[in-house]
């Protein structure tokens, strides 16, 4: 990259000028009407959950390139930037891997926890607490935990 | 650093840069490691976030019928509204900071200015759904009492989307404060092609809240 002259322009001029800029924010708001739109289209949620996190990205990439100037950036940012979202990754893909690959113990001894009577329950209590989450209320660890103490 | 009163104004009608640190070899040298530093900070929000993100995709592994069905209860209208807005701002950043590296002071101040408006305008949207909130008794933890959400889970949700958007805010009035500070010192014409490093470093912090709004609102309005 030329280095800057001490007077006048700057000699590199790296980024866009206000019209491409502009440009660029046409195509974050495109895009952030398309987001909408696809969520409007009935289909099964993680498809939506998929389509929204593939035009976030693209939005992500356009804010980061354009408005932030990383394609005229030097390596060392990009290497921090890519960096910082490798160990978010990495973060998400173990802490998801935990959580979405727990099952039953087929061959336990211990008996699936009794269904709790929401009669029962003390009075007051907002609804949406004190039950057990749906799919979880035969399988996850700590549920079955709490049953065989009791 | 020396203050901008001892500076003198250059024929280009700018103050003149103050002088670079002499640990610097060049002018170029030490824009590198004030743009690093940046990076490197924004990392570590990228990383903040992160945890939110992460949590949020656990709970609604747990309870994916209560989130479908609080999302339901968002305020599509406010939420796309204030992603337009914060793109904007975004814009009106990027293009402030163009005008401050090519020297003109002015320009920069008004675009920034504006910014701040759009940021003040944010606030006050999440505000009216803030209040919107409260008054169902949406809210997180032992304070649910919205009857509108059976599945369980909802108290969760209420947690997540509070501390997300929450933290989320305190952001937007960081850099709202970023980008007021910077402001004031394009009013008085500090900038120019040698020095610009407020103006492009404050920008990145405001581009990265907006790069979170980017991701919190689909997860939390659309799906």
């Amino acid at each position: 990259m030329a280095s800057t002259s001490s007077a006048g322009a700057p000699a590199h001029s790296h980024g866009f000028g206000p019209g491409k800029l502009f440009l660029n924010w046409l195509v974050l708001v495109c895009l952030t009407f398309s987001t909408f739109g696809v969520s409007q289209i009935p289909m099964p949620v993680n498809y939506h959950l998929a389509a929204a996190l593939c035009i976030a990205v693209v939005k992500l990439s356009l804010v980061v390139l354009f408005f932030m100037h990383l394609w005229w950036g030097e390596g060392i940012n990009r290497i921090v930037f890519v960096t910082s979202f490798l160990f978010l990754f990495l973060l998400m893909f173990f802490v998801m891997a935990d959580v979405g690959t727990r099952f039953t113990l087929s061959n336990s001894r211990i008996p699936p926890p009794p269904k709790i009577d929401q009669t029962l329950m003390p009075t007051g209590m907002p609804p949406g607490m004190g039950t057990v989450p749906q799919g979880h209320s035969e399988g996850s660890g700590a549920s079955s935990g709490e049953a065989g103490k009791r | 650093m020396q203050s901008s009163a001892a500076r003198k104004m250059t024929a280009e009608g700018w103050l003149e840069p103050p002088p670079v640190p002499h640990h610097y070899e060049s002018e170029e040298n030490h824009k590198h490691a004030l743009r690093l530093g940046m990076w490197l900070f924004l990392g570590t929000e990228v990383l903040l976030f992160a945890g939110i993100f992460v949590g949020y995709f656990v709970f609604r592994t747990y309870f994916p019928e209560a989130f479908e069905q609080a999302g339901r209860h968002l305020s599509l209208f406010w939420g796309t509204a204030n992603t337009l807005v914060l793109l904007t701002s975004s814009l009106t950043v990027a293009t402030a900071h163009y005008y401050a590296e090519h020297g003109k002071n002015r320009n920069a101040f008004w675009l920034l200015t504006a910014s701040i408006t759009m940021g003040g305008m944010f606030l006050c949207i999440k505000g009216i759904e803030y209040h919107d909130k409260f008054v169902e008794l949406a809210l997180p933890g032992k304070f649910f009492h919205f009857n509108e959400i059976t599945a369980p889970g909802g108290p969760i949700f209420y947690v997540v989307y509070f501390f997300a958007t929450g933290l989320h805010a305190l952001h937007v009035i960081v850099g709202m404060s970023l980008l007021t500070w910077v402001a004031v010192r394009c009013w008085r014409k500090e900038f120019s092609p040698q020095y610009y490093a407020p103006v492009e470093n404050a920008g990145l912090y405001w581009h990265l809240v907006d790069l979170v709004w980017i991701f919190l609102y689909p997860l939390l309005y659309l799906v």
